[in-house]
């Protein structure tokens, strides 16, 4: 990676997730202290609970996030990139981070550990791998990493079969996005059944027609995240468990479902933090409208996004995991009364993947030349690209610009490949371009192509 | 002197962050949709106010670099592409208030504002913008009223021209031109607004419209009527217009769209040789009854009907419809969607005439299109990397735009002409109205533009 267009802050986050096993690479201990005493060591039945990479340090990255907002202007992403191997080389990494932002960390782990009380609840046993869980490294995968993403879920696929593991339960609908869709396209073989929590926890109450008592009267809201929504297509579920539990008034916000709006993150909060806040405001004013005091969601990047986005508009909602909203009114007992045939929808948004016949350089150019070629510059993908529309339409990032640069990148016109990644760095991977465009093309996947394109052609000198 | 000089002073004047110049900023603003022709400018400015837009033709003007307004850059015609390197991309969509008038009766709306947003607009206050292109989700005002685009509404309620009253224009140079009165009546002449209407950026630079409302109907009744035969169906479009029926939308489709449609959407819409799709609004009692005389006349020409209020049957009676332009883009990477415009009775003879013509080349082309206002899209579907395919394909359109002016119509109903259609419409103009009227057209240009910056290569200019 070193001497490519990527820049310093993709290299840290990829770089920890392979060799430490997380995106900041805060190590093992700070990953699984959550589960301490919480959950068997290995598989149940061949099923274990996977956190993933993101969700068990996720307060860590608010932290400095939170942090940069402060050094706007003094200090950018990259810069304070920099400064993590040196601090970890100083030894002072693990244990500054901790002391700075180890209290935010700790609402994250309350998600997970809220989780893991409602499968018990539920009779779902799960095992915890603990620092022997492998990284899915779908960060590899979304920043177009992806000859290095290859090699790593090959290595993650043998892991798992090692250490006996046939079925993953996760909160993280990101990295259940890679084990789903990327995983089978990368790994031959691959044979790792990935169900999301509210999946899993839906079925089962539907099964025993369970329903729960909140004890309180609330107003809330519920924020689809695009992985779990557009991407897998989840959004029933969802519904369910909320109809099932007394006391909750819920409210839809006005665009949801596999139409939700994008709440900044995708990989941007990392790449283009300011961005990411802007892109956030127009999510947080809908969230808001709809006059709920309370917003739950399932992805720990949306949360995050959401926590400090009503924070930075002085609004006082309080945003937590579904799985928490679950376990509190688990707590006041499980009814269980009207058992029904649990059935759910699976929707499907986009077209098939394109494929390219490898990940060489004349491959993906052929594949991105034929397909952004199909392109017809309609801009209808553009209308609600949230990054086009956070900056005033601004052509060069907007979903329909990233098919023409693309296209301009690999038909030699004179545009920069690192200068290319960065327009391509901007988009969040929501997918309402691919959602909305007439010709069947998928966007966002094309831009993460694009993104290996401009890495692997982008060698230090040629940019 | 010259390009970067003008580029610098812009900055200077207007900001820096509202002049792009690296070049991946700049390609992205390269195509439209036709796709057909590429060239990224020097520089793009995003203007943010008439102020933006002034100081860009002033200094352009003085500077002799070429300016080429652009909105959404969704126009089919290469219209919003510039024609050489250094040539400045005015892109307007920064620009886009709306503001409802209610009590007057209009919508002003600055250039970057979608024709959507007006609509939307329109739409809380029980009003609706009536032209309504199939782009209207992402098409500006400004690239609209500069290609007088018209729509699916256009059967009852025209195209642009008919709804604006009042516009501001820059001029090369910088000079505001205020045309019209945000009143339903004004009368000194000439009109200049028409001169700006259509001109594809030739002229000046629209910043704002005032622009007429209509109340919404107060129900719309759909009707569908499938027919064996073309002219069965050409005889439905007409007799419902003689007998004074002004539908809000009447399209027409063939055989090979539904046929597409069908294929590639997996739609199991009934195949038939041509598929006609009414739109009747009216007061809520009387709808039905018109829509049910609608209903007759198509049975009347041998066709088979269905009628519907409810939205969701509604939808499903459009569905051919609707999906044409997507069933065509997916199955084929090439395809040229023409535009022309023929008499309502001569309507048939170029349907015969354009079936003859995909006969001759063997080469896909659904016609679809606005039939209450003759306008239809013949829509060649090629491959592109095969030469003689592009060939016919290019020999087809050619042929379908002369067909139009030998039946007494026109190249384009709406798209205009940009740098696809200039070469027909000479032809055009030399054969139906002289040189004396390109002469006339040629001094006004030189009036309102005299170094010929504005969005040279367009048209005739
Ligand atoms: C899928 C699809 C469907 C379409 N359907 C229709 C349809 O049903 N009916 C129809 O009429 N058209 C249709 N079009 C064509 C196109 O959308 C229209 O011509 C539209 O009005 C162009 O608007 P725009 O903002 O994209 O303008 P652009 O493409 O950006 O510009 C078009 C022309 O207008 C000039 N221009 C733009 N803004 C200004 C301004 N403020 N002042 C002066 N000149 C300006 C430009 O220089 C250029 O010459 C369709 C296009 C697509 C891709
Ligand atoms: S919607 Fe599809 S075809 Fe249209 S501009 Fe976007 S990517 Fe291209
Ligand atoms: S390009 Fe597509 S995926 Fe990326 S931000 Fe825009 S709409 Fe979302």
């Amino acid at each position: 990676m070193k001497g490519t267009a990527v820049p310093e802050i993709v290299r840290f986050a990829a770089e920890n997730t392979t060799s430490v096993g997380d995106v900041l690479g805060l190590g093992a201990d700070q990953r699984t202290r959550w589960a301490r005493g919480l959950l068997p060591r290995g598989p149940v039945d061949g099923t274990v609970f996977y956190a993933g990479e993101m969700y068990p340090v996720m307060g860590y990255a608010e932290g400095a996030f939170r942090a940069l907002k402060r050094l706007e202007g003094l200090m950018d992403i990259n810069s304070l990139a920099k400064a993590g191997p040196i601090m970890r080389k100083l030894g002072i990494y693990t244990v500054g981070t901790k002391a700075l932002w180890g209290r935010i960390n700790e609402r994250y782990e309350k998600g997970l550990r809220d989780a893991i009380y409602v499968l018990k609840n539920l009779g779902i046993e799960v095992g915890y791998l603990f620092e022997d869980e492998p990284p899915s490294g779908v960060a590899l995968h979304t920043y177009g990493l992806l000859r290095e993403f290859k090699e790593h879920a090959e290595w993650v696929h043998q892991r798992l079969r090692e250490l006996g593991v046939k079925r993953v339960i996760t909160l993280d609908p990101i990295v259940a996005t890679a084990f789903r869709l990327y995983y089978p396209e990368f790994v031959e073989g691959w044979d790792v059944e990935a169900l999301l929590f509210v999946e899993v926890v839906a079925r089962e109450m539907a099964r025993r027609g369970v329903r729960l008592r909140l004890g309180r009267e609330v107003k809330i809201t519920y924020h689809d995240p695009c992985y779990l929504a557009r991407t897998l297509g989840v959004v029933d579920e969802v519904r369910f468990i909320l109809s099932r539990i007394d006391g909750v008034k819920y409210v839809e916000p006005p665009r949801h479902g596999v139409n939700t709006g994008c709440s900044g993150d995708g990989g941007l909060e990392l790449t283009q933090p300011p961005l990411a806040r802007k892109v956030s405001y127009e999510r947080i004013e809908e969230l808001k409208s709809t006059g709920a005091e309370m917003v739950f969601t399932s992805c720990p990047a949306c949360i995050m996004m959401l926590r400090t986005g009503f924070d930075s508009v002085g609004v006082n909602i309080s945003v937590e995991d579904l799985a928490s909203l679950v376990a509190e009114a688990m707590r006041n007992g499980i009814e269980e009364a009207m058992p029904e045939e649990p059935r759910f929808s699976r929707y499907r948004v986009f077209p098939p993947s394109p494929k390219p016949k490898s990940l060489e350089l004349k491959d993906l150019a052929e594949m991105l030349e034929w397909e952004t070629d199909k392109c017809k510059k309609c801009g209808f993908c553009n209308v609600e690209c949230p990054t086009a529309k956070a900056l005033d339409r601004l052509e060069s990032r907007s979903a329909r610009g990233r098919m023409t640069l693309i296209n301009s990148l690999v038909k030699g016109d004179p545009v920069r490949p690192k200068a290319v990644l960065d327009r391509l760095y901007s988009c969040v991977l929501c997918g309402q371009c691919s959602q909305a465009c007439p010709v069947g093309l998928h966007v966002q996947e094309l831009i993460v192509y694009g993104r290996a394109y401009a890495i692997y052609s982008g060698k230090a000198g040629v940019t | 002197m010259g390009f970067s000089q003008a580029i610098s002073e812009i900055s200077k004047k207007i900001g820096r962050e509202k002049v792009l110049t690296e070049p991946e900023d700049v390609y992205a603003y390269s195509l439209d949709a036709s796709t057909e022709f590429k060239q990224a400018p020097g520089a793009v400015v995003r203007a943010s106010s008439e102020e933006d837009v002034r100081v860009v033709l002033e200094v352009a003007d003085r500077e002799r670099v070429p300016v080429v307004p652009r909105g959404s850059g969704t126009s089919l015609t290469g219209a919003p592409v510039p024609t050489s390197p250094e040539s400045i991309v005015l892109d307007l969509t920064p620009m886009n208030r709306v503001e409802v008038n209610v009590d007057d009766g209009y919508v002003m709306a600055e250039a970057g504002a979608t024709v959507l947003e007006v609509d939307k607009a329109c739409r809380e206050f029980g009003f609706f913008f009536p032209p309504d292109p199939a782009s209207s989700r992402v098409a500006t005002i400004g690239g609209a009223l500069a290609e007088n685009a018209g729509g699916l509404r256009g059967a009852k309620f025209g195209v642009m021209k008919n709804w604006v009253l009042a516009m501001e224009v820059y001029l090369a140079g910088g000079r505001k031109l205020r045309i019209g009165e945000p009143v339903y009546k004004w009368r000194w002449g000439p009109d200049l607004l028409s001169l700006f209407i259509g001109s594809e950026g030739t002229l000046g630079v629209i910043t704002r419209a005032w622009l007429k409302i209509y109340p919404l109907p107060e129900k719309v009744v759909r009707v569908m009527g499938t027919f064996d035969r073309l002219e069965d169906a050409g005889s439905a479009i007409s007799q419902v217009r003689r007998r004074g029926y002004v539908p809000m939308m009447l399209e027409l489709l063939d055989r090979e769209t539904i046929e597409i449609v069908n294929e590639v959407l997996g739609y199991g819409v009934e195949v038939a040789e041509a598929m006609v799709v009414a739109d009747v609004d009216g007061p809520r009692e009387a709808v039905w009854r018109m829509a049910g005389e609608v209903e007759q006349v198509m049975k009347e020409s041998g066709g088979r009907t269905r009628a519907s209020d409810d939205p969701e049957e509604m939808q499903q009676l459009y569905l051919a419809r609707q999906g044409a332009y997507a069933a065509v883009t997916r199955a084929y990477p090439g395809v040229l969607l023409e535009d022309i415009t023929v008499p309502l009775s001569k309507l048939m003879i170029a349907l015969r005439e354009l079936e003859k013509l995909r006969k001759e080349y063997g080469l896909r082309m659904p016609v679809f299109g606005h039939a209450g206002d003759g306008n239809l899209h013949p829509t060649i579907c090629f491959d592109p990397r095969d030469e003689e395919q592009l060939r016919k394909a290019k020999e087809m359109f050619v042929k379908i735009g002369r067909l139009a002016v030998e039946l007494g119509g026109a190249i384009s109903g709406e798209h205009g002409i940009g740098l696809a259609k200039k070469e027909l419409f000479l032809e055009e103009i030399k054969a139906v109205r002289g040189e004396g009227y390109l002469e006339v057209v040629r001094r006004i240009k030189e009036l309102l533009d005299p170094n010929g910056i504005m969005n040279p290569g367009k048209l005739w200019f």
